[in-house]
């Protein structure tokens, strides 16, 4: 799944090692989140937004270009 | 969710997903072994003992061998500098087996009276440490190839 967590983490200078351990899990899963090979459970994916103050459609709505 | 397995899987969400795959396979392949048995045993004699230990052996390395080359074990080596720590670490571990292997098995069980009985016991210990090497240096070869590509 397509997903804008690795910018927006980025944006905010969080590392992956923070961002995991924040959320409880460890970096591998999210840099598998962040490369699209991993799909989140609805309560990680809440966990995320609310850790990078951002809204589910922000980090994980994909909109195609016109 | 929670189910009575749940104490012996791991917190992070992706291992546990992982480890619940391996177990499912794991199961599933040793019901199509017990199917197959039980089929056999209107044509042969098949004694149960060992047709249980063998699925028994069937699913531990089955859930141990996708375990170990899922890459999942070792989550945060991702750089040079982490796998080659964590090497060194394998290798005492290792080593360390191998001390106390032989230890106990000195102290306690069985005090070697001569040079064959060291041999056994030296060789045993050695090639119990050697098999945990290779299984932990797998797992982390493993690990670091799948982290080295999601990092930053």
């Amino acid at each position: 799944m397509k997903n804008n967590v690795k910018i927006i983490r980025m944006n905010a200078s969080i590392t992956q090692e923070e961002l995991a351990r924040k959320v409880g899990v460890t970096r591998q899963t999210i840099g598998l989140i962040e490369k699209g090979k991993y799909n989140p459970s609805l309560q990680l994916c809440i966990s995320i937004a609310k850790e990078l103050n951002k809204t589910l459609d922000e980090l994980f709505w994909e909109v195609d270009a016109e | 969710m929670k189910s009575w397995i749940s104490f012996l899987l791991p917190e992070d969400e992706y291992k546990e997903k992982k480890l619940l795959y391996f177990i499912s396979e794991g199961a599933t392949i040793v019901i199509l072994y017990l199917i197959v048995m039980f089929i056999m045993s209107n044509f042969f004699q098949i004694s149960a003992k060992p047709t249980i230990v063998i699925a028994i052996c069937i699913f531990g390395f089955y859930v141990f061998s996708r375990y170990i080359l899922s890459g999942i074990e070792y989550t945060d080596i991702a750089t040079k500098v982490d796998y080659k720590k964590q090497l060194r670490v394998t290798r005492i571990k290792s080593i360390g087996f191998v001390v106390l292997f032989l230890s106990l098995q000195v102290l306690f069980v069985n005090f070697p009276t001569n040079l064959n009985e060291w041999v056994d016991i030296i060789g045993m210990s050695v090639s119990g440490g050697v098999v945990l090497f290779i299984f932990e240096y797998i797992s982390l070869k493993r690990s670091y190839e799948k982290n080295k590509d999601l990092i930053e």
